[in-house]
């Protein structure tokens, strides 16, 4: 048995019903506003009527939030979060947040992208000791997504006490298991440029060119050619070539992937670690922005896949396209 | 941007016809300008008037290859100096715009008999703004007369100094519409992607075209150089087509080691820039800071 401890902690809630979410929840809210703390409670509106009622007047100490809006973008969620987490610790105190995230309308990509956030929470926000507690339905979600739960928080929380999870992974080697299946491979109508020379005002002329007949809508256009002008500039930096560029449509996205035949050294960190203000880029080149440029590619794309081996690198960018005025997922026409 | 309209020009790039105006915020500009401006016109076979009570040697800008030669360009009349009792006023010493025009057109005049290709006026108006009142319609009937002279010539150009810092608004503005051409420093970098050009009120650099890792090595080291600079440093972004992360990075990087005082301020910036700061976090970019936004003053000190 592990007591609640006055450092980082972040912890799975399984519940089977409002009493076993209110035993665990209640008791964690109550202790952050009797601290001091800054209390967040992330949930949906029946979760929200629920803790409110039991909370009584110490639901005035704590900030309630919807989740479906505050879980919209693993990266963004994450860096808003830690900057609240960051502001907290500044000012001498500690943000606890009851995180309920939003599993149901997700892909399993979404999925894979939020479970692996899970895992990074552990690195990142380490150092501002935040309290974080995730309540998971086990009732109304899939058994492996609470099983993974399980490999992505230290701790189950049980009532008052807070028990080691035995499948705890290391957040990094969780992180490889999430991209051991190889991408699956680019469409036959993919258009495909094999570049030996990158000239790179020349790329975005043809991306944004493409983008624009994906109906992209202007402003993820401008993200996309900041994206893949970044990834390509790594390639460059970094990679081997020839450096390969593809682009095609999925349903509802648009897929931009540079790959080459270089592979990543260890300890890249996949852009998936927010940089902390102020300090150096502890992961960058000879002249900088290695870790805050691959952390922005992911602020800016729905979803960035990233393999690396002895097969060389593929970077792979997703965009969201908007659904057509006839209802039709939008693909690419041109 | 208020000056849109007007065509901004280089000062290497003026030419024959050009009526411009160099509205300078600072000595350093004025100097950098109108040095560039008489050694191009030395080096080139060209003749330069320069209408100053300041002595040949204390021409503003001159570069020392100049200064070396400056006996020999003047004997030879390729540099010519002349005061402005005797170029511009009257025997009572006041301003004679008409007096002024007929010595434009006798120097304009003998261009070719003395065996130069073309003649470069200026002068720097300045001094009518120094405390006396102005009689703007007479100023700007010569200036639009000295147009008329020059801009349909295949040998003259002129450039007409003012000083901004001592020009009150409404008397700019009538004094810019009187000429065609707006003249500035040469950029620091011009490929074609990417221009640089240095700005001094307020101290900067304005950046047009594309910036990416390709010519990050120019951007570094034109930014480091202004940032040398005391106080905030303004980047003018308005013309900026694309802005890469890795510039950004650059950016946040050298604001993070200035004081609070002393900001990198972003002014002008396009919505397409603008987007993906705001995606990323102003409060991951310590040390930047949104200025002026189109047009008009938000923090910046221009």
């Amino acid at each position: 048995m592990v007591a609640v401890s006055e450092g980082f902690s972040h912890r799975v809630l399984p519940y089977a019903g409002a009493e076993e979410l209110l035993a665990g929840a209640v008791p964690f809210l109550r202790r952050g506003v009797a601290d001091g703390d800054r209390v967040m409670a992330v949930t949906c509106l029946g979760t929200e009527v629920l803790l409110r009622d039991a909370l009584g007047g110490d639901a005035a100490g704590v900030e309630f939030v919807r989740a479906d809006s505050w879980y919209a973008h693993p990266s963004r969620t994450m860096a808003d979060c830690l900057g609240d987490a960051e502001d907290a610790a500044g000012g001498g105190r500690r943000l606890r947040l009851l995180g309920e995230p939003a599993w149901t309308h997700r892909d399993p990509l979404e999925v894979r992208e939020w479970q692996r956030a899970e895992a990074m929470t552990n690195v990142a926000f380490a150092r501002t000791g935040a309290a974080l507690l995730c309540p998971y339905p086990v009732r109304a979600l899939p058994a492996a997504i609470v099983a993974g739960a399980r490999k992505t928080h230290p701790e189950t929380v049980r009532g008052e006490t807070a028990l080691p999870n035995p499948g705890y992974l290391d957040p990094w080697t969780y992180n490889a298991a999430c991209d051991t299946e190889p991408l699956p491979p680019p469409p036959p109508d993919a258009e495909e440029l094999l570049i030996d020379v990158v000239d790179l005002y020349w790329l975005r002329m043809l991306v944004g060119d493409y983008a624009r007949t994906a109906l992209l809508p202007d402003d993820d256009v401008q993200r996309l050619l900041v994206a893949v002008t970044e990834v390509m500039t790594n390639a460059i930096r970094h990679g081997e070539g020839p450096i390969a560029l593809r682009l095609w449509t999925d349903p509802g996205a648009l897929v931009c992937e540079v790959a080459d035949r270089g592979r990543w050294r260890a300890g890249t960190g996949f852009g998936l670690i927010p940089p902390r203000i102020g300090e150096p880029d502890d992961a960058a080149g000879p002249d900088g922005g290695g870790r805050f440029g691959l952390w922005a590619v992911r602020m800016l794309c729905a979803l960035v896949q990233i393999r690396t081996g002895e097969a060389g690198t593929v970077v792979r960018l997703r965009l969201k396209l908007p659904l057509r005025v006839d209802g039709r997922l939008s693909t690419h026409s041109g | 941007m208020d000056e849109t309209w007007h065509t901004k020009r280089a000062v290497s790039g003026v030419r024959p016809g050009d009526h411009a105006l160099l509205p300078y915020g600072d000595l350093e500009e004025r100097d950098r300008v109108m040095g560039t401006y008489v050694d191009d016109a030395l080096t080139g076979n060209e003749k330069v008037v320069y209408v100053t009570d300041a002595p040949a040697d204390r021409l503003p800008g001159l570069r020392p290859r100049t200064r070396a030669r400056l006996d020999r360009y003047t004997r030879s009349r390729q540099l010519v100096v002349l005061s402005r009792a005797d170029a511009c006023l009257d025997a009572r010493g006041r301003f004679a715009p008409g007096r002024l025009l007929d010595t434009l057109g006798r120097e304009v005049g003998s261009t070719d008999a003395e065996g130069f290709r073309a003649t470069r006026w200026t002068t720097d108006f300045s001094w009518m703004l120094d405390g006396r009142p102005l009689d703007v319609a007479a100023m700007l009937g010569c200036e639009h007369r000295l147009g008329d002279t020059v801009g349909p010539s295949a040998v003259a150009m002129a450039i007409c100094q003012i000083d901004r810092r001592v020009c009150p608004p409404a008397q700019y503005a009538a004094l810019r519409d009187t000429h065609e051409v707006l003249v500035e420093v040469d950029p620091r970098f011009d490929d074609g992607n990417l221009k640089i050009v240095q700005t001094f009120r307020p101290a900067g650099l304005r950046l047009e075209g594309e910036l990416d890792h390709a010519r990050h090595h120019v951007f570094e080291d034109e930014l480091a150089r202004v940032a040398r600079l005391p106080g905030a440093v303004h980047l003018d972004l308005a013309r900026l087509a694309f802005l890469d992360l890795g510039s950004l990075h650059l950016m946040a990087g050298l604001a993070a080691d200035r004081t609070a005082d002393a900001p990198l301020v972003l002014d002008d910036l396009p919505p397409g820039v603008l987007n993906i700061i705001e995606m990323v976090g102003w409060h991951r970019l310590p040390g930047l800071v949104q200025g002026r936004t189109a047009g008009f003053p938000n923090g910046g000190t221009r």
